[in-house]
């Protein structure tokens, strides 16, 4: 069964001020440390399929087509949003097992090197449209 | 470059979602293939994911054994990922064009608007200071 492990951001003024680039140096690199290491483990135990990080929210845009179908791009979001900051695709037996791992993630190391026990929204990926459409 | 297009929505836009007419949901489905072999036959495809519905959502936090804690309660008015496009094309206009052509996927008629895409930049690792 595949799952997603969704890391998100929110963009209110109190996250953002605790945020990851708000933290000394060595912390980060702590963090990142322990990012790097637990891709590769899962990668080790077969159970990675992907993960990819996204860039900052203050980068997004929103798109949609107008009438003649040319994008027009808005880069305007409600202050406080929760942004997709990245997440890890795993292939595992059950959702249990999911749970475990994004438990893992959760605990990543924050500032001082607590772990930061972040939530991390976990779903399962589906293979394809639901049968009696196909 | 690759960008991510996202598909988001509140779960009030899932249960619309969940009562478009039989046809309505073929044509959306024929679309969404169509859209990606079209994007695949370009080469700018990289992947592309469809979630289980928001009723299926955990979020986990460590506890402080590190054992997972999970709870299914959300704010009414949280956005949830429903799928997504990764796209490896040259420049942000391009992906913005392509965001444009998923936006305007078929849906009911009488429906308003079309659908809102968020379209980032993936990272291909952390900042260069820290790597």
């Amino acid at each position: 069964m595949k799952f997603i492990l969704m890391m998100g951001m929110n963009t209110s003024k109190e996250s953002m001020s605790k945020g990851i680039m708000s933290w000394p140096k060595q912390d980060i690199e702590a963090h990142i440390g322990f990012m790097i290491g637990f891709s590769k483990e899962l990668k080790e135990a077969g159970e990675l399929v992907s993960a990819e990080g996204l860039a900052w929210p203050n980068e997004a845009k929103l798109v949609r087509a107008s009438k003649d179908g040319t994008p027009i791009t808005d880069g305007v979001f409600p202050e406080s949003k929760e942004f997709l900051i990245g997440y890890w695709i795993i292939d595992v037996e059950n959702a249990e097992r999911a749970y475990q791992v994004a438990a893992r993630a959760s605990a990543a190391p924050g500032p001082g090197g607590a772990p930061l026990n972040m939530p991390i929204e976990v779903r399962q990926v589906m293979s394809g449209p639901p049968e009696e459409i196909q | 470059m690759k960008y991510m297009l996202m598909m988001n929505a509140t779960k009030a836009n899932f249960d619309w979602y969940a009562k478009w007419p039989k046809e309505d949901l073929k044509a959306n489905f024929a679309f969404m293939r169509a859209f990606s072999k079209e994007l695949k036959d370009s080469g700018a495809f990289v992947a592309t994911e469809g979630l289980a519905w928001p009723d299926k959502a955990v979020i986990v936090r460590a506890g402080s054994d590190g054992t997972p804690i999970t709870d299914g309660v959300f704010p009414e008015s949280k956005e949830f990922l429903a799928g997504y496009w990764i796209v490896d094309v040259e420049s942000p206009e391009e992906a913005y064009r392509i965001a444009a052509r998923a936006s305007a996927a078929p849906a009911p008629a009488g429906t308003e608007g079309t659908m809102p895409i968020e379209v980032r930049q993936i990272m291909s690792g952390p900042p260069e200071e820290f790597s």
